[in-house]
Order: structure tokens, then sequence, then C-alpha cells
């Protein structure tokens, strides 16, 4: 493919769509990085990946796996080889994202108040109603500004085509942000100068963003209105995130127990007593967030937050009962609805989704089962999922008679490929498959995506699975400008 | 400052310094079960840092090696060391933006070598005192990290607080642990227990400077209760509680911290003004049980008007 030793044994692969090489080899908007790195020892190049290694550790920069009862720090695995992108592909994304974003927000304030989407039989009645995220209790509750979405992590997959397709609308709690912080923050250690000289976006305002849109949402008269980020606490996987983003915006992390409703208006409980809160970005769960309402059994949450937050005397961040709008037997409709309450095409195409409780649909997946990836609409990260042509007789079998007794449940689309990366692995570049999630924050004064994201890459050769639970890693992504 | 956060600080300070109070006691038993006092027996220890049953302490109490290992490294028993170390560092963890970077480190690197599997194949075979020895600089860097490191806030008080009130507390244990060891019989010979006891609580060198090495219970008593220049007399202790509490006026509730003075005032005073003597062996255990009981009630306090738990 190319003459020089680090590329050398890097290998092509059919029907895939590798960011960096074509048939004619590197892409333009890597020759740079590459023309930098491509006169580098297999030495300094591994003295790169150690060097990062190192400060991902000395810098705390890990998620707790809890297995053993005590938990276990582990970093998220980084590879050092950046994913570029072209800036007019990212101005596709940008627009792409901003649309579908508009048309999902607007498609939570329509099923919440008049549901005109559903009178006009765009949307059917029972497939909301049967999501178990449709949340009941958010009916004619109105939100500040009219914004459910205030933070989603929109996840994009590439095909052999080169074809940006939108695989999930992360519209709850999406994580993933800090490490798209820190993987920049270690890269521009471990490749010095490269970053100004490929002209890269920078993401580093990603927290001032979030916090001016944050600040916004505060409903009294006050200069200085409380935020607050509310974490379930150490145990959870996504602690290190938390803390990062309460330290670099500057507020409090509080947890459930931290904070007391009184009279439909939160407090925190400081050494000097009670200090009213107006903006709370929460990262616990709908069900947990108020036992009085959801799951009793919840600790997590703050009992009578619910009706604080009905009355407007908090703002809560993102809103409840999003679940509904990015579960994934809903994500089929995601075009109609641009279509519906934009008047657009939508300009990011979806993945053809089958909903298995129509009965054709099934049958034309159960016989295309080696050609499918079969998901369950309420799971994540990676679980709940059987990929077709790696599943073995038994697997399928089990999946086909879930299907029969929950077919709502499930969804099924053909396999995409997702493109791959070259990623810097026992001393020799190999290509390994990714993902993009960039992150998009909805304000009262609009839209705004950070240039780059979380690129996350599945570690394993040959895997498709990418998140980080399941062997996952990621990537800094630069966007050139 | 969050109720939650200042407590969790307050509870991180006060298991590492009762970590370091234990490491201590353990390290004078073992050495007096190895050279000094025959037929020594760990039982008063056992009881003050263990929840084994009688029984179960009738079985263990003249095995040394197996009473380190349970106190040490048990993680069944609810007291041992390497719990409060891991507990130690969960709070860490959770208040994390509220403590210095090194802080967290030094804590982390603590946990680390507690868990060591060598360090726990020394205690059970090898030599403990050099483990004890290893384990005690650790806490001396990690005192050192937070006086070194740690900005003068809020924080800061909290954390010496907690430090101090433990140590206090520990103070009054140790020595009702030796006086139970003597039967509270307070007659000669005792040299060798009075030794240990002022081995156990870091006072044997000042002691000596004082004293010039006579050996009385009522000079060691004096020291351990009165002596504002020894780092763990009670009365130091309640004093050092005095000074970093004032400087939390201003971020307190007026009522509050009118309640919380008086509660510190007041066990800081009934201890300067009083004057107890060894003769009288039960003014003594009733000192000691009051003492603690006005410790434990500015904890509770602390707990109800600083840290929200009701």
């Amino acid at each position: 493919m190319t003459e020089n030793t680090l590329l050398q044994s890097y290998s092509d692969q059919p029907g895939v769509w590798d960011e960096m090489f074509s048939q004619e080899g590197v892409r333009d908007h890597y020759k740079n990085f590459v023309g930098a790195i491509q006169d580098l020892s297999s030495d300094e190049m591994t003295h790169k990946d150690e060097m990062a290694k190192k400060l991902f550790m000395s810098q705390g920069i890990t998620f707790t796996v809890y297995n053993s009862g005590e938990g276990i720090e582990k970093i998220f695995p980084f590879d050092i080889i950046p994913r570029i992108i072209m800036g007019d592909e990212w101005q596709k994304i940008e627009a792409g994202i901003k649309q579908r974003l508009k048309a999902l927000n607007v498609f939570l304030k329509d099923i919440y108040h008049h549901q005109f989407i559903i009178k006009d039989g765009i949307v059917p009645a029972k497939l909301v109603y049967s999501s178990p995220n449709f949340l009941r209790e958010m009916t004619n509750v109105n939100v500040p500004f009219d914004i459910y979405t205030h933070i989603a992590g929109v996840d994009l997959i590439r095909d052999y085509d080169g074809e940006f397709y939108v695989l999930e609308d992360n519209l709850r709690t999406p994580s993933g942000v800090s490490y798209m912080l820190e993987n920049r923050s270690i890269t521009y250690r471990i490749f010095p100068d490269l970053l100004p000289k490929n002209n890269i976006k920078p993401v580093k305002h990603y927290p001032d963003l979030l916090l001016k849109n944050l600040l916004a949402l505060a409903n009294r008269q006050n200069s200085d209105p409380t935020v607050v980020l509310l974490s379930p606490g150490i145990y959870n996987s996504a602690y290190f995130e938390h803390t990062t983003l309460a330290r670099l915006m500057g507020i409090e992390l509080v947890e459930g127990r931290d904070l007391v409703v009184d009279n439909h208006h939160v407090y925190m409980k400081t050494t000097r007593g009670l200090q009213q809160v107006d903006v709370i970005y929460r990262r616990v769960d709908d069900d947990f967030i108020d036992p009085l309402v959801f799951r009793p059994d919840s600790i997590l949450g703050v009992p009578g937050i619910y009706w604080a937050y009905r009355k407007g005397n908090v703002a809560i961040v993102n809103a409840m009962g999003n679940g509904v709008a990015d579960d994934k037997a809903v994500y089929a409709h995601v075009p109609d609805m641009i279509r519906y309450y934009l008047n657009e095409e939508p300009i990011l195409k979806t993945v053809p989704t089958y909903q298995l409780a129509s009965p054709e649909n099934q049958k034309h997946v159960f016989e295309n089962m080696d050609k499918m990836v079969i998901k369950r609409t309420n799971e994540s990260g990676g679980y709940g999922m059987l990929i077709g042509n790696a599943a073995t007789e038994q697997e399928m079998e089990n999946f086909r008679r879930a299907i029969e007794a929950d077919p709502r449940s499930f969804i099924a689309q053909p396999i995409i490929s997702l493109s791959s990366t070259p990623c810097y692995i026992n001393g020799v570049l190999q290509p390994r498959r990714v993902d993009l999630r960039p992150f998009a924050l909805y304000g009262p004064d609009g839209i705004d995506i950070v240039p780059g994201g979380l690129t996350r890459v599945a570690l394993r050769e040959g895997s498709l699975v990418v998140n980080s639970s399941q062997g996952g890693g990621s990537k800094d992504t630069w966007v050139v400008a | 400052m969050l109720s939650r956060v200042a407590d969790t600080i307050y509870w991180m300070a006060r298991y590492m310094e009762r970590t370091n109070g234990m490491l201590r006691i353990l390290r004078t038993s073992y050495i007096s079960s190895q050279e000094e006092i025959f037929h020594f027996s760990w039982r008063s220890v056992l009881n003050t840092y263990s929840v084994l049953h009688a029984n179960e302490i009738d079985d263990i109490e003249r095995d040394s090696s197996k009473v380190l290992e349970h106190i040490l490294l048990d993680r069944n028993n609810v007291s041992s060391v390497i719990n409060n170390i891991i507990r130690s560092r969960e709070c860490a963890r959770a208040v994390q933006d509220h403590i210095t970077k090194e802080m967290w480190q030094c804590l982390n690197d603590y946990y680390h070598v507690i868990r060591n599997s060598n360090m726990q194949l020394q205690v059970r075979v090898g030599d403990p005192v050099t483990v004890l020895d290893d384990l005690i600089e650790h806490s001396f860097s990690y005192n050192g990290t937070v006086d070194i490191t740690m900005p003068r806030g809020e924080g800061f008080n909290y954390l010496n607080i907690g430090k101090m009130l433990e140590r206090a507390f520990l103070s009054a244990d140790i020595l009702t642990i030796k006086l139970q060891e003597l039967n509270y019989e307070l007659k000669m010979p005792m040299e060798a227990h009075l030794r240990s006891l002022l081995h156990s609580l870091s006072g044997y060198e000042l002691y000596y400077k004082i004293y010039r090495g006579t050996f009385t219970p009522d000079n060691v008593l004096q020291m351990v209760l009165y002596n504002t220049n020894y780092p763990h007399s009670i009365l130091y202790c309640l004093q050092q509680v005095s000074n970093y509490f004032e400087r939390l006026n201003a971020e307190s509730l007026p009522e509050s911290y009118s309640r919380l003075e008086f509660l510190i005032g007041k066990a800081m005073n009934n201890v300067k003004y009083s004057n107890i003597r060894a003769a009288s062996v039960e003014e003594l255990q009733r000192f000691i049980y009051q003492t603690r009981s006005e410790l434990a009630e500015v904890a509770n306090s602390f707990n109800q008007f600083y840290f929200g738990n009701t």
C-alpha cells in the first residue's frame, strides 16, 4: 500500500470503508498527519503509546468496574492514532444532527402535549404508548424554553460506501464527553505541534457552552443561580465524568441525599443550612429520580423533585421522559418526523429498521437472521444484542423465542459494516472498526455541536461492538477547519 | 460547603487518624508480646478493635500472628486497619474535587500498599514490625501531604476537627486498654506497661525529657491527659478541635455554632479543670468515661448540626 515501514503491514479490508486509506493510498485529509508519523521508528511510537497510558493512569482518567464488591479502576483504552474528519463532511454531520435534534425535540413536546403526530397518523399511538420510556407523568408538563434534549450524543457510523448513518439518538444521559476532552489533552502531549499544523478545531469550550445553557435555564430572578450536577455517586461507572464536568464548570457535584424538597422548591444541604437549587444537570435515570413518583425503592433520587420540576421551580437537564424519542423502535420514524415537523428532507441517513411487532417483518427477519443485527429496544451499552453473522444457532434460537414472546421489545437492522481506521496495537497499525458520537448542546440560543466528539473503537479484531463495557476503546477525533 | 462533603472529609480524616493510632498500639503490643511481658494477652486490644465474641477472643488472645492478621487485614472485621484505609479512600474518592490531587494519590498508594500480597505474607510468616513500620510511614506521609498541599479553607478545618477528635478518642481508648491490662491496679512494678503506653501514643521521648526516666503512674497520667505541648494529650486535642472550630464561625448558622461551641468548651474545660491522680482508680475510670461521652456528644452534634444527618 505504501512504502514506509509503519504503514506497510496495514491490510486492506474488502467491503469496509477505511478512514485513512482509499484504493489510491492515504486520503488527503490524513496526509499531513501520516507525513509526521511515517518516519517514526516503532520504538518512538511505542514510547508515545506508553506515555499516553501513563498520563491516563496518573491523571486518574478511569472508569470503575464493580464485580467483586470492591471497585476496580480501569483506564478506558485509548488509541494514539487520531481519527480525522474533513471539514465539509463535518458540516454535513453538524447540519444533520441539528435537524434531527430539532425534530426530536418538537416530537417530545408534541407527544407530551397535543399529539398532532399521532392524530395525523404519522407515528402509531401504539408504538408511543408501548414504549417503557414514555412517561405519562410528563403529559402537559411545560419545560423551560420547550427544550427537552439539552444534551444529546448521537451515534453515527459509516457504511462501506462512506455514507454516514445515524445509529442511535441518545437523548437521556449520554456519557463519554469527558473522554473527548481528556483524549484531546493527551494528544497534544504525545504529538506536539500536530494539532495547530493540521488546523484542527478545538473542543475545550464544551464545558463553557454547557454551563452557559444551564445558567440560562434558571427561573429565579437571581444573578447567580445555583447549578448542580446530580450524580448517583462513586459507585457509578461514569463517576469520573461527573467529577470532571463538575470541576470544569465549577459547579457543585451532589448526590440525591444532598438535596431536599420543601414546598416544591429544591434545596441542597450545606454546612450553613439549606441553599436553593435552580438548575440540576442530572446523571440519574428517570426511573430513579423521584421515589415518590417513579421507582419507590430508589435511593439515588430526591423525593418530591418531580413536583418541584412540574411547577417550574427547578430546571432538570435533560428533561424526564426523553426515552420515548430515542427508543429503538421509534427511531425508524425519525425521518418522517423531520418531514412532518420541519418540512425538510433528512440530511443524515438512518439504518433500515424492522419492527418485529409486525408479522411480515418478523417473517422476513427470521428468514434472514444471519444478515441482521437484532437489538432490544430498551437496552444500551452493547447488551441485549445479536449480530447475525457471528451468532450460534443456539443464540439465534433464543432470540427467536424471546421475540415471539415479546415482539415490541425488539427491532432488527441489516448489518452495517462500520468503517475501519488504523489503530496502533502491538507495535503495528491494524484496522479496527469505529463509530462517532458527537455531543450536541441545545440551549435557548440554539444548538451547538463541539467539532469532534468521541470516536469509539472496537479493539477486538473483527468486532463490531464499540461499547466500553464490551472491550471498546476510544480515539481523539479531529475535525479539520 | 455541602454537608455531605464536610461529613466525608471529616470521616476521611477520622479513619486515617484511627489507622495511625491502631498501627502504633499494634506495634507496641506486638513488641511487648515478644520480649517484655510474659504471657502477654491481646484481650483488651481485641475488645477494642474487633467484633469477635468472647469465646473467639479466648481462642486467639495469645496468638500474636492471628491477632495481627485479624486486626490488620481481616475484611470481615469492620474495625480492621484495611477496612479503615478502604473507607478513607472511598471518602477521598467521593470528595475528589475538594481535596488535592496529591492527597488522593497518597491515599490511593496507601490502599495499594496494604492490599499488596507480599505485605500480607510478611504479616503471616515474616516480621510484622517491618510491615507496621512501613504502614506507619505512609500515615506520616499522608499527614505531611495534607499539611503541605491542602488549602486552608472550610475543608481543612473539618479535616483537622475530625483528626483531633479521633485522636482524643484514641488517647482515651489506648489509656483504657493499658489500664485493663493492669487490671486497674496502678501499683509497682508496672514500668513496662507505662513504657508501652507512652510508645503507643508517641510520647516516650517527650516523657523522658520531662521526667528524666522516673516512671510513675501520676506523671504518665499528667502527660497523657494535660500536657499541652504533647500532641496526643487529651487536652491538647480538645484545644485543637476548639481552634479549628472557631475558624468555621463565618460559615456556620449562628445557632449551630453556639451549640457546638458550648459542647466543645464544656468538654475541654472538664478536662482542663480536673486533677486526676493514679491513687483514685475509680475516679480515673469515671473521668475517662465522662470525657469519652462528651467527645461522643461533640461528634453527634457535628453530625446533626453541620452534616445534616438527623
